[in-house]
């Protein structure tokens, strides 16, 4: 069975889990649902607020500013959808010793991080309001676009996505070497990401600016892709610049968490939580 | 995911191979005084603990072998290096011929692994789809799947709940779903690392009786941990113990009896409160007129003994018992104790 194959029966295989538990108890599911929408729209409320006072933000117009925030959401919402389980929030999987969960099954570790968090039925309650945003806001702004810029808008929310976990998993992997104290280190990473994400970055200072596209790279999850995506960035690499970042931030990421792992052959786990080691 | 060769991997009979293996913990100190947190920022003072030194354990295809020794003896550290889990400071480890960690995925393909305080199930859904999740992810054949879920339902009794949520589960039944979720894929090596923990008697001697059903049936390599020394009795014929890291005993149970003195216990019913005076036996307890004795057997003799009692009381009843292992092993722990002092 090639990877390809593989993947996308374990991702079946997921959904099919995630439908499950859904149907399981969809009360709570739908409470659940409507409150973590709330939640994120809330988080991108001030902005929207913001540009439809002001007339737009700085160079970018009420439309454009709509983009960037349902751009945003949609990759918030990609990550919820991917990344559920704690795999987004690996801090809490390594600190609380459940790697061992891992290394009992007989694939490898990227695979089964890959696909163990897909949950689409329970990660959709950000993606399809992000989707509809999506829309209006394209709609606002008359883009009249060909399958081209659709590609680009779909490599470019991936890659966004891949750099917001990469960013989860450098800090995450802080966890190898101190289990206890940076077991929820990727609440407070995540919580960085979801406020800062939809934030124009124009008018901020060069080393501030740099400091959003390298340290906390809270530039790549909108402002950039969208720059590049609306036509504000007339460089034709402009598009490019988020996937390169994308690779770029993959690579520290595997070879943090590589280096994380091996620390973690060594040591072991001292301490195990047992509430469900997915959760 | 291809379906691994089952019989190619290793052509011995030796089904797990541990050979000078070494692991060392650090453990970091703190006395709390004020001065030293402040010096502990920089220089944080750390203290060794040799949990593994020079190991050499084989096991044999089809054997069933117990892995005993007091809290922090390296019994856990063992089973996670032998299931791939941990990396060995030196030596190395064979397991089914291969190794455990870079042969980690063809490996756990073929090897099982239980902790008792651990789950694989998922808990939020039912044990009929955790079992599902086991088989998409370990990519067993259809045919093997149904026969083992078939074995497992029947013999462990999980039919019962095989529907239900697993956090609706008691522990009882969860430690069997999760045996029986370790067996689908039809192990040829189990890892058992306190399997019957906080399990009451009756789902106890379940589960034990499965496990030697599954050993003598299957032929499925087992290695065990447990602190219930007669659990192990009944359950393996081989034990090892491990104290502080090391091999100290490789044998039968009746060997470790003998080695570690045949402790019996002799009550006996007189016609006086007074407890008569035993050379060679050390007197336990005394209720009324009944007096209980604990004596090595390869010391004293049960004749003399009675003899010598008959020379200074009437003796009414006579009963002698071989001492539970757990006081064997407990007598053990007391003298590697007083050995590690001295």
């Amino acid at each position: 069975m090639n990877t390809l194959t593989r993947l996308c029966r374990l991702w079946a295989l997921y959904a099919r889990m995630d439908l499950h538990w859904v149907t399981r108890d969809t009360k709570t599911f739908v409470t659940w649902s409507i409150s973590d929408t709330l939640l994120n729209f809330g988080g991108l409320l001030g902005m929207m607020l913001l540009a439809q006072r002001f007339g737009g933000i700085g160079p970018w117009s009420q439309a454009q500013v709509l983009f960037l925030l349902s751009y945003s959401a949609v990759c918030g919402g990609v990550m919820e959808m991917f990344c559920g389980f704690n795999v987004a929030y690996i801090s809490r999987r390594i600190g609380r010793g459940q790697l061992d969960h891992i290394l009992a099954q007989p694939q490898p570790i990227w695979m089964a991080l890959a696909t163990e968090g897909f949950c689409p039925f329970t990660g959709s309650a950000v993606i399809l309001p992000g989707v509809l945003l999506m829309a209006w806001a394209v709609s606002r702004l008359g883009l009249r676009q060909g399958p081209g810029w659709y590609g680009a808008l779909a490599l470019n929310i991936a890659a966004s996505t891949v750099v917001a976990l990469s960013f989860q998993f450098i800090w995450g992997s802080l966890a190898f070497w101190a289990p206890r104290a940076a077991e929820e280190i990727n609440s407070a990473s995540s919580r960085l990401l979801r406020q800062l994400r939809p934030y124009p970055l124009e008018g901020l200072a060069p080393a501030l600016k740099g400091a959003l596209l390298g340290l906390l790279p809270v530039g790549f999850l909108g402002w950039a892709p969208c720059r590049a995506l609306l036509g504000m960035d007339s460089r034709p690499t402009s598009i490019w610049v988020t996937p390169l970042a994308a690779v770029g931030f993959g690579l520290i990421a595997t070879a943090v968490f590589r280096k994380g792992l091996a620390h973690y052959g060594r040591t072991g786990s001292q301490r195990y939580l047992a509430h469900g080691h997915r959760t | 995911m291809a379906e691994p060769a089952r019989s190619d991997t290793s052509r011995t009979d030796i089904a797990l191979e541990l050979r000078g293996v070494n692991k060392t913990f650090r453990q970091r100190q703190r006395s709390g005084r004020m001065g030293d947190i402040v010096a502990g920022l920089i220089r944080p003072v750390y203290r060794e603990i040799a949990a593994l030194r020079n190991i050499d354990l084989e096991v044999a295809r089809g054997a069933i072998v117990a892995y005993a020794g007091p809290n922090g003896a390296g019994k856990s550290t063992t089973v996670k290096i032998a299931s791939g889990m941990l990396v060995p400071d030196s030596g190395t480890v064979r397991v089914l011929g291969m190794d455990p960690v870079r042969q980690r995925e063809a490996y756990m393909s073929r090897a099982g692994v239980v902790f008792g305080q651990r789950t694989e199930l998922w808990m939020d859904h039912t044990v009929a789809a955790s079992y599902d999740w086991k088989r998409v992810v370990w990519d067993i054949p259809r045919e093997r799947y149904d026969r083992m879920l078939a074995y497992v339902l029947d013999v462990l009794g999980i039919a019962e709940f095989y529907r239900t949520t697993v956090r609706e589960l008691s522990l009882g039944q969860r430690m069997r779903a999760d045996l029986g979720m370790a067996l689908l894929h039809e192990p040829d090596i189990l890892f058992l690392d306190e399997p019957s923990l906080g399990l009451d008697v009756l789902a106890k001697r379940s589960m034990l009786d499965f496990i030697a059903d599954l050993n003598r049936q299957r032929r499925v390599t087992v290695l065990v941990t447990s602190h219930d020394m007669a659990e192990l009795e009944q359950l393996a014929g081989r034990i090892v113990m491990i104290h502080r890291g090391e091999i100290a005993f490789d044998g039968p149970f009746d060997q470790l009896r003998r080695e570690f003195a045949d402790r019996r216990v002799l009550r006996i019913d007189t016609d006086s409160p007074t407890a008569p005076v035993l050379p060679g036996a050390t007197l336990t307890e005394s209720l009324g007129c009944r007096h209980e004795y604990a004596f090595d057997a390869g010391e004293a003799g049960i004749a003399e003994l009675l003899a010598c009692a008959a020379n200074q009381v009437a003796l009414l009843d006579v009963e002698t018992h071989r001492a539970p292992i757990d006081d064997v092993i407990a007598n053990i722990y007391v003298r590697w104790q007083e050995r590690s002092r001295q």
